[in-house]
């Protein structure tokens, strides 16, 4: 079954799109991949669904909210694995999380903002989760922050650009160091995105 | 500049497709806010510039809510490229050419029909929805100025989203600027950007 999600949802993006523009980053063979990006609709999960195939050349796995898998229950084809905020579960998903990151052939997609928000907004607020798998898997992953835009300009399709860096430091004291450094790198991002003028 | 050679029934049937078939095909919701419109008053339309749909969006919404005759003011090159807009009411500007001030005249004119709506995109090229500053144009203080009659200008910003659809959804944030008689270039400016601000706040 992976097979058909894989190539539907790829499919899927390509054809909803009309370009997705990222910029390279430098990837590290022995260590796996975390990844911390905005979350402002289903689309966003897909496309980096659709870039961890192209550029990060690993085995995808997204944290989701408990209740959209069972809305979309397909989307455990791609990777996904289930988590309830708030209930005694969620130290489960952590862990599972934790122990995926420890696989260096492994990528682990995480929204730390929770819900979804605007594309639009200027602060990105994380809650702490992200942060106990931090801890328990640290020195085994690399962090990658990604800040995605999706704008229409002069086609009928929308574009999609994606703003990647690599983060060598892996080691923050608190979530709120963590958010602080995110949100350096989004407010980059959404600097260049605004100066796009056609 | 290339005068619009709008025939009627070719722009009401190319409103009924994008209403009917094009635009639920492709957008989730669109929404718009509402401000009061002055009856016997042609309305000067403004909006923000990020996309190729947003001529389009004005059409739908002078159908749905406007209840006026459209125009469209596009750029030289732009309207070439797509000579059959020119049937649903589009003529052209070039910025880079003397005849400006005869397009910006053209326009004035159409306007002082109260039957018409004119649409111009003020910041006069495409620039990134995600922007929070909105540059106005001299030219249309011109224009307003050139207006004989009763013209009520109106400004939108779209905003474009997905949230949890595949389809993205367009939210409008109108704002009335008021009439040609009192229309202040600075103040309306002023005017126009802190309602872009404050729209971007809360797009959704």
């Amino acid at each position: 079954m992976g097979w058909i999600f894989d190539v539907y949802a790829r499919n899927l993006v390509e054809r909803h799109f009309y370009k997705i523009n990222y910029n390279p980053v430098e990837i590290e063979k022995d260590r796996s991949i975390l990844l911390i990006a905005n979350h402002f609709s289903i689309w966003d999960g897909l496309i980096l669904y659709w870039l961890a195939h192209r550029l990060l050349a690993k085995k995808f796995h997204v944290m989701i909210l408990e209740e959209t898998l069972k809305k979309e229950p397909m989307l455990k084809y791609g990777g996904a694995f289930p988590i309830n905020k708030g209930s005694k579960n969620m130290i489960h998903s952590i862990d599972h999380a934790a122990q995926l990151l420890a696989d260096p052939q492994n990528l682990v997609l995480i929204f730390p903002q929770g819900k979804l928000y605007s594309n639009f907004v200027s602060d990105v607020h994380f809650e702490k989760g992200v942060m106990k798998i931090m801890d328990k898997a640290l020195g085994k992953f690399q962090l990658i922050y990604a800040a995605t835009f999706i704008e229409n300009f002069q086609h009928k399709k929308p574009a999609v650009n994606i703003y990647l860096s690599g983060n060598t430091n892996c080691t923050f004291e608190n979530i709120e160091a963590l958010n602080a450094g995110y949100q350096q790198h989004y407010n980059a991002a959404r600097l260049l995105q605004t100066k796009i003028v056609l | 500049m290339i005068p619009h050679r709008r025939i009627r029934w070719v722009q009401k049937l190319a409103m009924q497709y994008l209403l009917r078939y094009r635009i639920p095909k492709t957008f989730n919701v669109l929404h718009h806010t509402e401000v009061e419109l002055l009856p016997g008053h042609s309305i000067l339309l403004l909006c923000n510039h990020f996309s190729w749909w947003d001529g389009f969006w004005a059409g739908h919404l002078t159908n749905i809510y406007f209840h006026r005759d459209f125009y469209i003011m596009m750029q030289e090159d732009h309207l070439k490229k797509r000579m059959y807009i020119n049937y649903m009411g589009a003529f052209s500007i070039n910025r880079q050419s003397k005849q400006v001030i005869q397009s910006l005249q053209y326009a004035a004119n159409l306007l002082s029909n109260p039957n018409n709506l004119v649409t111009v995109f003020p910041q006069g090229q495409l620039v990134s929805n995600h922007s929070d500053e909105i540059n106005i144009e001299r030219g249309i203080d011109y224009m307003v100025k050139k207006i004989e009659g009763n013209c009520q200008v109106i400004y939108y910003s779209a905003f474009v989203e997905y949230f949890e659809s595949l389809r993205p959804s367009v939210y409008f944030h109108l704002l009335d600027c008021g009439t040609n008689h009192n229309f202040d270039y600075e103040k309306v400016k002023a005017k126009i950007n802190a309602h872009h601000k404050q729209a971007l706040k809360k797009p959704g």
